[in-house]
């Protein structure tokens, strides 16, 4: 067994030390090249199914032919091996025997005649090796009394010496009887090393005890044992490609379907509602494939139905808005022209006409922003915008507010920075929005001083609309955009707009991706601010102003309520179609 | 004499309507309730200003818009149901030079028209010159070299407004007051369409206008 196990080792040795200067080479050389190698194997192990099945299977199957591999070359090698022993113990014995009995039959006479008896008898050992080719070694036995006549100290094939002979079993021969012993060992071939077996036995010769060992070569094993396993090398590499291929095929029929149904829903969820998957046979994969169509088409129907709807929904929008405006434009005419003249008629038709004059004027704004909140949720309100000078817009606003001001007693204070605001806008819109806050502001303000702010960031103004009226509780200001919510049902009619008015500026805000919030205390008046990013592709980081005015009066301070309370009274609305901070940084001071 | 109005609307008690109110003021209404005749009315009537519904039986408002403006440079003055952009911007295309939403008060009506038939404020022989465009203001003319550019009198008053202070820079806002004669706000797109009906009309090439720039976030001024 010793002499497989030796060769393995050298062998194994040989291998390994090769791979390291592999890789020790490859590592230097092509290490940035290695690490993109890793990297990119270990992405494609991830995002791959296939790469990463047929890998394991590869893995699984080199592992499982190793292992086979092993046990069947060992289990061969055994056989080979013991094979050839069973062999060689049975030829020595033979051998051995017909040796003593030569040696025992000789007549001993003079040195020459026994030296040639001697290299007779070997040689005929030699030579009598019909499978194997053997060998011996003839030695006489050390620490023996020399007698006179023995002209004979030890033979040996070509290229051998005793030195080739194990140390233990020429102990274990020469301790035993006449025991017959084996064991592996290397023999110089020509140039080479071959395994062998050395099987030892004592003979005697004219009163000498020698050490015979014949030695066999295991060279024509070895070269079975190799190719045996050359074959099983081989035989094992091609199972294993073809493993791998095989895994290969089945995996890419399996994910196939599954990548090109990912690819599909893509295209579907990007919006091409034709797109289907390509249905072939009856297998799951076809089921997979049709039931997916299936999933696809009812999504298309219920999509272009809802299209359809929309559609009809905006169609109808437009109808009503020219069915009704045209007779709306007749009595606002005809209402208007009794109005002027009004002065002509009796008390009664007077009032008559002024009632019939200011309710037409009311029901026209009222329908128009009807018509505008239905546009909204049509989906079909579009953003015109331009960059435009802020200051402007509001200038011109608070210009148009002043009459109304003016009226209820309030001041407009106007704070704004000297340079123009240039923002990208629909400035039709931001007007609406404006004028509405800012009228609003002015009705609700006891006739206290409306500020306005404006103020500029890197990539956001905000417009701060401020009173002093009675303000509002967070119960109120949360719902202050509601459709038709007003503060006090009970003096609902008194002011007047349509209740669709912050509703559809916060409408418009989102349009322009901007915030539009609400801050309100009761008895402390309100505070809306309008946040507009500078450019509509940008991005709203923080309000330039802070939501909490600054005028606001503080908690605790005399006259306000409880500080708990009073957190709760902040309202902290947030829009806007982007997602804006719960609380923005400035609102935390 | 009286200013013609031709009404072309299908509403029978809104165009009576507006005949009131227009009579009220001076003017001479005619009236014409299928677009499918308007082009003949309007070519028997010779009116000074049209009115005209956008939403017509017979023939589509802004296509009877596209066939007046192919034959006459006459100011005509759209009436809208709809406010989307895409309605008012496609009858600003088609050749109208205002519009007015409904529903709409008289006088705002009557405003309009009395602005599109502002007669040209007597006007002393001037000829104004922007980038290698020459306009006769007397004579209502512009040329390039020799050659002639027809415009409408909007047009015409439009160019005229910004050469005359080739340094300033006009808003949208300025140039509605002192071109449509709208005292307060209005919609801006007026300008814009304008503009580019303008720019169609006298740039070499209107990607790249030299005559009318734009100033990025401001408005419009001459070039020079």
């Amino acid at each position: 067994m010793a002499f497989r196990a030796r060769i393995w080792q050298r062998r194994a040795l040989i291998v390994a030390l090769r791979v390291a200067r592999l890789v020790r080479t490859g590592v230097v050389r092509f290490l940035p090249g290695l690490r993109y190698l890793g990297r990119a194997l270990q992405q494609r192990w991830r995002r791959s199914l296939q790469f990463r099945t047929v890998l394991t299977t590869l893995m699984l199957a080199v592992t499982s032919f190793a292992v086979v591999g092993a046990y069947l070359s060992n289990q061969i090698a055994n056989n080979l091996f013991q094979e050839r022993l069973t062999q060689a113990e049975s030829e020595t014995r033979y051998n051995v025997k017909q040796v003593q009995d030569t040696f025992d039959g000789a007549q001993v006479t003079d040195q020459s005649s026994v030296i040639t008896l001697v290299s007779d008898t070997l040689s005929a050992v030699e030579g009598r090796g019909s499978v194997i080719q053997r060998r011996y070694v003839f030695e006489a036995m050390p620490n023996q009394t020399k007698p006179r006549n023995r002209w004979v100290e030890s033979r040996a094939s070509d290229q051998l010496t005793v030195s080739v002979i194990p140390p233990d079993l020429r102990k274990a021969v020469q301790e035993s009887g006449k025991d017959q012993y084996w064991a592996s060992t290397v023999i110089p071939v020509g140039t080479e090393d071959r395994p062998g077996i050395a099987v030892g036995n004592k003979v005697t010769f004219n009163g000498t005890v020698y050490e015979l060992y014949l030695i066999y070569d295991l060279n024509t094993a070895q070269q079975t044992l190799n190719e045996i396993q050359s074959v099983l090398w081989a035989g094992g590499a091609v199972l294993v490609l073809l493993i791998g291929a095989v895994a290969w095929y089945v995996t890419r029929n399996v994910v196939s379907p599954v990548s090109h149904a990912a690819m599909v829903s893509e295209k579907l969820a990007a919006g091409q509602l034709q797109e289907r998957m390509v249905v072939k046979g009856e297998d799951e994969v076809a089921r997979l494939g049709a039931s997916f169509n299936h999933m696809a088409a009812s999504l298309q129907e219920q999509i272009t139905q809802l299209a359809t709807l929309s559609q009809m929904q905006q169609r109808f929008v437009s109808d009503v808005s020219h069915e009704l405006r045209t007779p709306l434009t007749t009595v606002r005419m005809a209402a208007e022209v009794l109005y002027e003249a009004r002065d002509d008629f009796d008390p009664i038709n007077k009032r008559s006409a002024e009632l019939l004059y200011n309710q037409v004027e009311r029901f026209q704004s009222l329908l128009s922003d009807l018509l505008e909140i239905s546009r909204f949720d049509a989906g079909v309100a579009v953003l015109d915008a331009e960059p435009e000078d802020l200051l402007q817009v509001i200038a011109h606003v608070i210009e148009g507010a002043a009459p109304v001001a003016a009226e209820y007693g309030s001041e407009i204070i106007y704070k704004a920075p000297e340079d123009a605001v240039v923002v990208e806008m629909d400035a039709r819109r931001i007007d609406r929005i404006l004028r509405n806050l800012i009228l609003n502001a002015v009705e609700h303000g006891e006739g206290k001083p409306v500020t306005v702010t404006v103020a500029a960031n890197g990539t956001a103004v905000g417009v701060a609309v401020r009173d002093h009226g009675i303000g509002m509780d967070q119960a109120q200001a949360a719902r202050v955009f509601d459709r038709f919510w007003r503060a006090d049902p009970a003096r609902a009619r008194t002011t007047g707009g349509s209740g669709l008015g912050l509703s559809i500026a916060m409408e418009d805000t989102k349009l322009h991706h901007g915030w539009l919030q609400a801050w309100g205390r009761k008895g402390d008046g309100a505070n809306f601010r309008l946040t507009l990013p500078l450019r509509q592709d940008g991005e709203i980081t923080e309000s330039p102003l802070q939501l909490e005015p600054k005028d606001a009066t503080r908690p605790g301070a005399p006259g306000s309520i409880p500080a708990e309370q009073d957190y709760k009274n902040m309202l902290l609305l947030q829009t806007g179609a982007r997602p804006a901070p719960a609380r923005g940084p400035e609102e935390t001071r | 004499m009286k200013a013609r109005i031709l009404v072309v609307d299908d509403d029978e008690a809104l165009a009576e309507m507006i005949g009131i109110v227009l009579r009220n003021d001076g003017f001479e209404p005619v009236f014409c309730a299928d677009g499918a005749q308007a082009l003949d009315v309007f070519r028997s009537s010779r009116p000074d200003l049209v009115l005209l519904d956008l939403m017509l039986p017979g023939m589509d408002g802004i296509e009877v818009c596209r066939q007046i403006r192919g034959e006459s440079d006459v100011p005509i003055v759209m009436l809208t149901a709809k406010s989307d952009t895409s309605d008012v911007v496609r009858g600003l295309e088609s050749g109208a030079d205002d519009y007015v939403p409904k529903p709409f008060k008289p006088a705002e009506l009557v405003a309009r028209v009395r602005a599109r038939l502002r007669p040209g404020d007597q006007k002393a022989p001037e000829t104004l010159r922007i980038a290698d465009i020459t306009i006769d203001v007397a004579g209502h003319t512009v040329s390039r070299g020799s050659e002639r550019i027809s415009l409408t009198p909007l047009e015409f008053d439009l160019l005229v407004a910004l050469a005359r202070k080739p340094w300033q820079v006009f808003t949208r806002e300025l140039l509605l007051e002192q071109v449509w004669g709208y005292r307060h706000a209005a919609d801006t797109r007026l300008v814009n369409v304008h503009v580019q009906r303008l720019r169609s009309k006298i740039e070499q090439d209107p990607e790249a206008p030299e005559v009318v720039l734009t100033v990025r976030g401001v408005g419009y001024k001459a070039g020079v």
